[in-house]
């Protein structure tokens, strides 16, 4: 096709998405696709698991680009959000099987990228470890549990044998925390 | 229902996709009557993207996967892709019943009301300010008030007033205007409107100062792109700030 999407925001990619444009949703999957790839290996701890939440990600992205309000929040931000919904589903509809047992080597790394976006992450992952670190352990743990792990609070709560208000507390409090270390620090959502 | 209270306790659980399935679903009715907590929620949902941010390879064969699920128009012909264009319609900028607040830059109209009825109002310029602290802080403020306003039984705008004279549109779900036009508010003190500034042709997040006034009721017409000293128009929505 040719189209060169460089200087394209990624709203604009997905009004051109909205009309049938498959470069547009390939720029997107440029862009994005290797966070949301990232975060449902990481919860699910499978690269197989990983790639049909991505497919789902993307197929929906196209099925249903209304679904997407830039005004809500940045694209990769509304992927991310999805991506981990669908990759907790996946560790939960199989709680009893053992998440260790079907962990995976990563495969040969390869992604389609630019510079400024890769120094672009890699300025947010450190900005997210420093906001991290601003937490206290409680609340670390809790959030850690709950968001990589896909446990809900209730099972935290049993898991760290703890009232299920205190941790609905930590997990509130510390999300708060981040939050503020976030926005202190420049980093307001996921906007490049 | 869960109380407002109950629901905004558990919106940062909600965000890591962490609350029961029962519990979550009646977080997530709440949520949809409450543009304050689908504010909270979305920022959190930001919060918890950027914790999720850790960049993979993506695997070689993936895309291709992705592509041959499409229902491609890069093989698709023209009248087959017309219809799907057709079925589309309008895209993202279909307002919800009460679309959030956006834009980072939020418009200041830096207005009193003590000067401002004898002229219109004019942008002081856009500040970037992070919208969720804006009127995350103002949501915070012991004493704030919320107004909301309403075209017959809508609400279509939702704004925020603290203590000391400041004031935030914090939600919308006006339709945009066209260029030359453009919503201007009003406070009305002991029955004549007062300008509060202009809002623009697409309202987003705008702060105002509604200073040292005995407002009862916030009105928005429509007017031409620079404003009216007075009303031209009857209100498309109105609204009664509480006591």
């Amino acid at each position: 096709m040719g189209d060169d999407f460089d200087e394209t925001s990624d709203a604009q990619l997905v009004t051109c998405v909205a009309r049938g444009d498959e470069a547009a949703l390939a720029e997107v999957y440029r862009r994005h696709g290797g966070a949301v790839f990232g975060l449902a290996r990481r919860v699910t701890g499978s690269v197989a698991e990983a790639e049909d939440v991505t497919q789902e990600v993307f197929l929906r992205l196209w099925n249903k680009p209304e679904a997407f309000d830039p005004d809500r929040g940045a694209l990769r931000s509304f992927l991310l959000t999805q991506s981990h919904a669908r990759a907790v589903d996946a560790v939960r509809s199989r709680a009893a099987r053992s998440r260790r047992e079907r962990r995976d080597a990563g495969r040969t790394p390869r992604a389609g990228y630019d510079v400024a976006r890769e120094a672009w992450d890699h300025v947010l992952a450190e900005e997210v470890r420093r906001a991290l670190s601003a937490l206290s352990d409680d609340e670390r743990r809790a959030i850690e549990l709950a968001y990589f792990e896909g446990r809900t609070y209730v099972e935290v709560a049993s898991m760290l044998h703890e009232p299920e208000g205190t941790i609905k507390s930590r997990i509130r409090k510390g999300m708060s925390r981040m939050r503020g270390a976030l926005s202190a620090s420049g980093v307001q959502g996921l906007e490049r | 229902m869960m109380s407002h209270d109950d629901a905004a306790s558990l919106l940062a659980a909600l965000s890591l996709h962490a609350v029961e399935p029962e519990e979550e679903a009646r977080v997530e009715a709440h949520v949809r009557t409450c543009a304050r907590c689908q504010l909270e929620l979305d920022a959190l949902r930001e919060t918890a993207a950027a914790l999720g941010t850790s960049v993979e390879a993506l695997p070689d064969d993936l895309w291709s996967t992705i592509a041959a699920r499409l229902d491609g128009p890069s093989v698709t012909p023209r009248g087959v892709l017309d219809a799907r264009r057709a079925s589309r319609g309008r895209l993202a900028t279909v307002p919800r019943a009460l679309a959030l607040a956006a834009a980072a830059a939020i418009v200041v109209l830096a207005v009193g009301l003590v000067n401002a009825n004898s002229k219109v109002s004019r942008l002081q310029g856009a500040l970037a300010l992070a919208r969720q602290g804006v009127v995350a802080e103002a949501l915070a403020t012991p004493g704030h008030r919320v107004v909301n306003l309403t075209a017959g039984a809508a609400r279509v705008a939702e704004f925020v007033l603290v203590p000391g004279g400041r004031g935030y549109l914090v939600a919308s779900s006006m339709p945009a205007l066209a260029a030359d036009r453009t919503y201007q508010l009003w406070a009305i003190v002991n029955g004549s409107p007062i300008s509060l500034g202009l809002l623009g042709p697409a309202p987003r997040s705008v702060a105002f100062t509604l200073a040292g006034t005995s407002a009862t009721i916030l009105a928005i017409t429509v007017e031409p792109a620079g404003g009216s000293v007075r009303p031209t128009s009857s209100p498309v929505a109105d609204g009664r700030i509480a006591a």
